[in-house]
């Protein structure tokens, strides 16, 4: 059952852009843009357009600075050595440097800049050093998701794969709230991240209703995919579609599909290896099978118009996972006090790599989608970067950020930008409220907007 | 929020000037002398004309104060409006910069090539004063009232400013009348917001003061000397005018009294309040409730004050002392007790 129908299209119309493959009341998958969309992006902030969508992607504990900075501005180059990965992409990023976020300072609260920087990442507000009394500020892409995400299924996805305890003390007095969320819908009121892909997949293309074990239990032992469920709506959305949009759909389908694939896997797997494991069950072992999935999942998100406002907190603040996959079974924390030992710097620029790479392989699906006549990733502001520059010293200025997507024609990318020194994050977040049609004139500790990003 | 039982720092020092006299340069090498005694911290120094080449300047002398462990990025920026003229270039911003050691290479290192690495005032102003305790910084003006008039207008700035800074002493002026004096003549109508509407006490050093407490050159070739074969400071002032000179020392008196207000080196005028007129000249009409004063020579204190500019000025580079030792931190390490630094975690 198709939610809005199909007889739309011989009648000459465009097909809704809400459009979603129904099936037994278990699944709604949501549809990337087709052509036959083509006039129907009316929900974007500019009619006609393709809606600019936003992502974060946060790492913590800073990064080696001398291998994410590269020694010159203007056009991007040679990247330098942490961001290598994205080499084939670097006309799609813009590298900022200058960025500060002083709100992650100590300010007089002394030790525990884990907390801080986290914590006030996206809220641009020094947060309350406590373990009960947890204050910090609305963050911003809450601000955009209140104004803007009624136009979609989801107002916003808070994604992570690490930690989402919400109490205890994760750093010096700061509670874990601090450290374990990025979206804040309220100074009080953090939005913990989805860890499990079952249940980011299930949120995506579910009915809206969870799943009971029961039924996961026989989905699996069928082997039946979502898409199953929704054959017929698809066999009659694809009898009205020409060439190229079934080949999208068909390609957007198989993504899912793959995605589902890989949960089942992973699922298999974790009872196999350890049934005991204290992991929720459908998260994969190895950490880049967790990120592809995460990623995957995210970048279909934005190809159905699901949402358009994605936090991402790959790891979160202050962690000290060993990272066995590179063959480094020091925690991550601990390695980024270095005490300036080159063997130590080595292990972090290892990780840091390492991270970026995975991150590159999401970039690549973002960029291969087509939306209209530009890609996927034309349409979006994905944000990589850390609420650290020089985990070693802790300190919140210069912060590691790229920008990748054009946020819907409008940065000019291929490009280092360099900001003057103790330029507020927040100056960023100002112009990214601008493209996703939130204006507003002060946010957090900005002092206006970030000049120089756009084409003009 | 202070830690419990943590001892107050020295007070953070901030200057802005535009280093058009060679008094602003060793008002800088005083406040770092100061820094030693620990009777302030250094926190930003400003500019208040876009002058890259001074930027560059007061940078290297930051870095010297600093030590050469410490990287250009560690250091807080030095701030500069970028916008009016850029002024005079004197020779003694350029003329460090030709010093080489004896294998060819520069003394000293310009690392200021672009705007980009300055900040803006006003940001570093509201990001290191958030840093200080309540009523533990000051602020020295050595140069005319832009920038800090400029800061009365920026979100929030006054509010802080008025929790931070216990006083605002300005080398400018003359009093208790005298003609109009060429900092605040270089720009009236920041002189005349300044004096109406700074939230703090204010202290002028006026032009009489500088005039009557002349900084003796010949200190240069000899303490100065003595403690640091190499020192922009002592390079600058070489080059500024053909040695040997003396020169008066107005942002200096300011320095020394906002840093050590009690030492007894000036009197102090009954309170009142001082107003620019439209021709630049500053006025005083004592009030009770008045929260301005300006210093006058004490004649007894005359050799004391050059004693303490010369001994303080021509002092060894010192870092600011730290509160507790950064080991055992239980983040991990983090550096501990730059108090005035925001860029620094605080024990």
């Amino acid at each position: 059952m198709i939610t809005r129908k199909a007889p739309a299209l011989i009648q000459g119309s465009a097909l809704p852009r809400r459009t979603f493959l129904r099936g037994l009341g278990t699944a709604a998958v949501g549809l990337p843009f087709l052509d036959a969309m083509a006039p129907a992006f009316a929900a974007s902030s500019v009619p006609g357009k393709p809606p600019v969508r936003m992502a974060f992607f946060y790492l913590p504990n800073g990064m080696i600075m001398d291998a994410w900075n590269p020694d010159y501005e203007g056009r991007l180059c040679e990247l330098p050595r942490s961001l290598k990965a994205l080499e084939p992409f670097k006309e799609d990023i813009l590298q900022l440097g200058n960025l500060t976020h002083n709100t992650g300072r100590a300010l007089l609260d002394g030790a525990g800049d884990h907390g801080r920087c986290s914590g006030s990442y996206l809220t641009g507000v020094q947060v309350k050093k406590s373990l009960v009394e947890i204050k910090n500020g609305i963050s911003f892409d809450q601000i955009v998701a209140q104004k803007i995400g009624g136009q979609t299924r989801f107002a916003s996805l808070e994604l992570g794969m690490d930690d989402a305890r919400q109490a205890g003390d994760c750093d010096s007095g700061y509670s874990c709230a601090y450290t374990n969320n990025l979206a804040w819908r309220s100074g009080t009121q953090p939005l913990p991240p989805t860890l499990d892909p079952r249940a980011l997949f299930e949120r995506l293309f579910g009915a809206g209703q969870p799943m009971t074990p029961e039924q996961h239990a026989r989905q699996l032992k069928y082997r039946r995919s979502i898409l199953d469920f929704v054959t017929e709506d698809t066999h009659k959305l694809e009898s009205n579609l020409g060439p190229t949009d079934r080949r999208k759909l068909d390609e957007y389908l198989s993504a899912i599909r793959e995605v589902e694939r890989q949960i089942q896997r992973a699922e298999t797997d974790n009872r196999q290896v350890d049934p005991q494991m204290d992991k929720p069950y459908g998260i994969p072992a190895d950490f880049g099978d967790h990120f592809n999935l995460m990623s995957s999942m995210i970048a279909i998100a934005f190809q159905a118009d699901l949402t358009r406002i994605v936090t991402f907190m790959v790891t979160r603040e202050g962690t000290s996972r060993p990272y066995r996959e590179l063959g480094i079974s020091d925690g991550h924390h601990p390695l980024t006090h270095h005490r300036n030992q080159p063997e130590l710097m080595e292990k972090v620029r290892k990780i840091d790599e390492y991270h970026v790479k995975q991150f590159a392989d999401f970039v690549d699906k973002m960029k291969a989608a087509k939306e209209g006549d530009r890609s996927l990733l034309d349409n979006c502001m994905i944000v990589y970067g850390a609420g650290l520059s020089d985990g070693n010293a802790h300190l919140h200025e210069d912060l590691p950020t790229i920008v990748v997507g054009r946020g819907g024609n409008y940065f000019k990318t291929g490009r280092r930008i360099v900001a003057r020194r103790e330029t507020p994050m927040c100056n960023l977040f100002l112009t990214m409220m601008d493209r996703m049609g939130v204006p507003m004139e002060h946010f957090g500790d900005s002092t206006g907007r970030l000049v120089g990003l756009d084409l003009g | 929020m202070p830690q419990p039982g943590a001892a107050k720092p020295a007070a953070g020092a901030f200057f802005d000037t535009d280093f058009s006299t060679i008094d602003s340069v060793l008002a800088t090498a005083l406040l770092y002398g100061l820094q030693g005694s620990n009777d302030c911290r250094v926190a930003i120094i400003s500019l208040s004309r876009p002058n890259l080449a001074v930027a560059g300047f007061a940078d290297a002398v930051e870095r010297f104060y600093h030590g050469p462990a410490a990287t250009f990025a560690q250091l807080p920026p030095i701030g500069m409006i970028t916008e009016g003229s850029p002024g005079e270039t004197s020779p003694a911003f350029v003329a460090p910069f030709q010093k080489k050691k004896p294998d060819g290479t520069p003394v000293y290192k310009n690392e200021v090539k672009t705007v980009i690495e300055t900040g803006d005032p006003n940001t570093l102003f509201r990001n290191y004063l958030e840093a200080q305790y309540d009523q533990n910084a000051f602020f020295v003006l050595g140069g005319p009232a832009t920038n800090l008039a400029g800061a009365l207008e920026f979100p929030g700035l006054k509010d802080l400013i008025e929790a931070k800074v216990r006083c605002l002493v300005v080398a400018g002026g003359a009093f208790p009348a005298g003609p109009a004096e060429a900092r605040i003549k270089a720009d009236i109508p920041a002189a005349r917001k300044l004096f109406a509407e700074w939230p703090t006490p204010i202290v002028a050093a006026g032009f009489e003061i500088g005039a009557a407490l002349e900084f003796p050159g010949a200190s240069i070739d000899k303490e100065f000397a003595e403690a640091a074969p190499d020192n922009p400071v002592a390079d600058a002032y070489r080059a500024y005018q053909a040695m040997p000179y003396d020169t008066p020392s107005w942002a200096m008196a300011a320095a020394l009294y906002a840093a050590r207000p009690k030492e007894g080196y000036f009197q102090v005028s009954d309170p009142g309040k001082i107003g620019v007129d439209r021709d630049g000249r500053t006025s005083f009409a004592a009030s009770e409730k008045g929260s301005h004063r300006y210093l006058i020579v004490d004649p007894a204190q005359k050799d004391k004050i050059i004693q303490a500019y010369v001994q303080l000025a021509s002092a060894k580079p010192q870092p600011p002392r730290r509160l507790r030792a950064a080991a055992g931190q239980p983040d991990g390490g983090a550096v501990a007790g730059w108090v005035s630094d925001p860029r620094r975690t605080q024990a």
